[in-house]
């Protein structure tokens, strides 16, 4: 748990670097909006290698603006992300690709594509000028079928899968990229409770087994707090908590945050912290 | 339709058995035959345009015509000046046109698109048709002695890149959506301006009717001679930027996300696309259909990925533009009837046909 630094707006209860890693991502005092309104101001958080960050918050609080930001999707009107020291935007971007791969939410792929043909284009960044696939290129992708348990669906039109065997497709497609850093955004969405189980072991396991460093928006704050060895609460645009999901996940921090009464118990299996929401707070009780 | 020899194959994949699904269709499998298999369809066809029509050719007076030897000089002229350059220019605008399809298809990500929404088409016909009508302005001024295809071919690069800045929003980023509509509004106004000097031009309609429909009448050596520069440089380019349309064809974050510069891939892809479109129609005119269906059937035959689809696209585009062509001088002996009809007459119906066929996937 020591693996994380943290620069909080509000509630400074940061833990500070011991192993005097450089972050992976550094993001510096963003702010990002769109057009006329900004959605995120002054945010600083550091990503230290190897961790599993959970990025949680009511809805519009800026995870997905953040995470599209750290991805170098989204541009901030102030700010700079840093990649291993170097700021992205002035960072080519296939070079960004080949660190940094992003799972934006509710991809579409084009009709018939095949899971295969769709995994393939992980490469793009690695490929040459002629961008014909090399030996390493079939390992890659062989490789991420495999972690995805895709390799039966690879000559699979993506239209006729379930909703949780295309999210593990669109998954292989990043993993086929081979970068140390992982971008998900909101990955279990729309998946029954097993395969968002699935997709979250499978992300466990890359975190294990590859010590990818990983940062996933996620709205199940049991499954961040069960998974995430950090949990980053946002909140208009601001990080409000910050931490091992032991110390963020609050029943003050849930009032905070979505304005919700919870208990908040142990897990018997696992140890981890679980909220159990029971009631919205009164708007009186609010004030 | 169903008779052309193209449509073979159209298994749905739930039709396919569980133990095929392991590998890919045998048509992707062996991609190179099915290309091998559409140039030989392609250059037998080609015979056959030059073979059929009013006066029957036999092949042995083709190929001796093509090898150089001795004919007869109303056999040479049929073949060598009417009829070659006529399927030759076929070919290569067929290609183009079905190319310029499947870029467009990919880059807008839209199943409808076709080469018409890069403005090119509706740029070219309307300055070739204000070329054609110069006298109405120019009435004691010589203008300089330019043929209607170079016209056409410049103003259709000028349109093409009109509607390209003008899809830019403010952020200096086009979108698709903004695309596609800016593609749509910038083709009508040009339709209407050249619905206007139509009005004023009553006179000289008929040779302007045939820049509106699409027509390979009287197509000559010249013609050739405009596209096939274009043909050489063009297509390729477009073959190789397959690699790149893949990646935009999965959304504009998910291509940042790969490393894509998606403003300038984008902006590649339509500079292709408007390059293929203005050369063929700056030469045969505005031929619809070509561009949208070419695409689709190759599609319904090697899947999505554009590394086959384009190459594909384009002999498919070749085969349909000849085989149309064919039938519109086989269709009629006394009235040259433009070929640009007779694709409107196949591929409406066509149209229909993948409207209601994306209906009832949906």
């Amino acid at each position: 748990m020591n693996d994380i630094t943290v620069k909080t707006n509000r509630l400074p209860q940061g833990h500070v670097s011991t192993n005097g890693h450089h972050p992976v991502i550094k993001a510096e005092t963003l702010n990002i909006g769109y057009g006329q309104r900004t959605v995120v101001e002054g945010l600083s958080l550091d990503l230290l290698k190897g961790g599993i960050t959970a990025l949680v918050g009511p809805n519009g609080s800026g995870k997905s603006t953040l995470l599209k930001t750290l991805a170098r999707l989204l541009k901030p009107s102030a700010g700079e992300v840093f990649l291993n020291g170097k700021a992205i935007s002035r960072m080519s971007t296939s070079v960004v690709a080949q660190e940094i791969a992003v799972l934006p939410q509710g991809p579409v792929a084009p009709p018939g594509l095949t899971v295969g043909e769709l995994v393939e284009q992980g490469r793009y960044p690695h490929a040459g000028p002629l961008k014909m696939l090399r030996k390493q290129d079939y390992s890659a992708i062989s490789e991420a079928l495999r972690l995805t348990g895709m390799e039966d669906f690879t000559h699979r039109s993506l239209d006729n899968l379930s909703g949780g065997e295309k999210q593990r497709a669109w998954i292989a497609l990043a993993l086929a990229q081979e970068t140390p850093v992982l971008l998900l955004d909101e990955p279990t969405t729309f998946l029954d409770i097993g395969h968002q189980l699935e997709v979250l072991e499978l992300v466990e396991k890359l975190n294990r087994d590859k010590g990818m460093t990983v940062v996933l928006v996620v709205h199940d704050l049991n499954h961040a707090a069960r998974y995430a060895t950090r949990m980053v609460a946002l909140k208009d645009g601001l990080i409000v908590a910050d931490g091992p999901p032991s110390e963020v996940l609050t029943a003050d921090l849930l009032n905070f945050l979505f304005g919700v009464h919870a208990h908040i118990i142990s897990d018997p299996e696992t140890g981890k912290p679980v909220c159990l929401p029971y009631a919205v707070v009164a708007t009186a009780e609010k004030e | 339709m169903s008779s052309s020899p193209i449509t073979v194959s159209q298994k749905t994949p739930n039709a396919r058995s569980a133990q095929a699904l392991n590998r890919p269709p045998f048509l992707v499998r062996n991609f190179p035959f099915v290309i091998v298999v559409g140039l030989l369809l392609l250059v037998f066809l080609l015979m056959a345009h030059v073979n059929i029509g009013t006066a029957n050719i036999s092949l042995g007076d083709i190929i001796n015509v093509l090898t150089g030897k001795q004919v007869d000089s109303v056999t040479y002229t049929i073949v060598y000046e009417l009829r070659l350059p006529r399927a030759l220019v076929a070919v290569a605008a067929g290609a183009m046109l079905a190319l310029a399809g499947a870029i467009m298809q990919a880059v807008t990500r839209n199943p409808l698109a076709d080469p018409d929404l890069t403005g090119a088409t509706a740029g070219a016909v309307f300055f070739a048709v204000l070329w054609l009508s110069r006298d109405l302005f120019y009435r004691n001024v010589a203008p300089p002695d330019v043929g209607v295809p170079a016209v056409a071919l410049v103003g259709s690069v000028i349109t093409g890149g009109f509607v390209y800045i003008l899809s830019r929003g403010r952020d200096k980023q086009s979108n698709t959506m903004r695309m596609v509509l800016t593609g749509v509004m910038v083709a009508a106004i040009f339709r209407s301006l050249t619905s206007l000097v139509l009005l004023i031009n009553q006179n000289a309609t008929n040779g302007i009717l045939m820049w509106l429909i699409g027509s390979l009448n009287g197509v000559t050596w010249s013609h050739w001679g405009t596209i096939w520069p274009w043909a050489v440089v063009t297509l390729p380019l477009g073959f190789a930027c397959a690699g790149v349309a893949n990646v935009l064809h999965l959304g504009d974050d998910i291509a940042t996300g790969l490393g894509s510069r998606v403003e300038l891939a984008r902006l590649l892809l339509l500079f292709v696309a408007v390059l293929l479109t203005a050369a063929s129609v700056s030469v045969v005119g505005a031929l619809g259909f070509l561009g949208l269906m070419s695409p689709h059937i190759a599609r319904r035959l090697v899947g999505n990925d554009a590394r086959r689809v384009f190459p594909l696209s384009a002999i498919i585009g070749a085969i349909i533009l000849l085989l149309a062509d064919i039938l519109a001088r086989a269709l009629t002996t006394t009235v040259a009837l433009p070929v640009g009809a007779v694709m409107a007459l196949l591929g409406a119906p066509f149209l229909i046909y993948l409207l209601r066929r994306r209906a009832r996937s949906v």
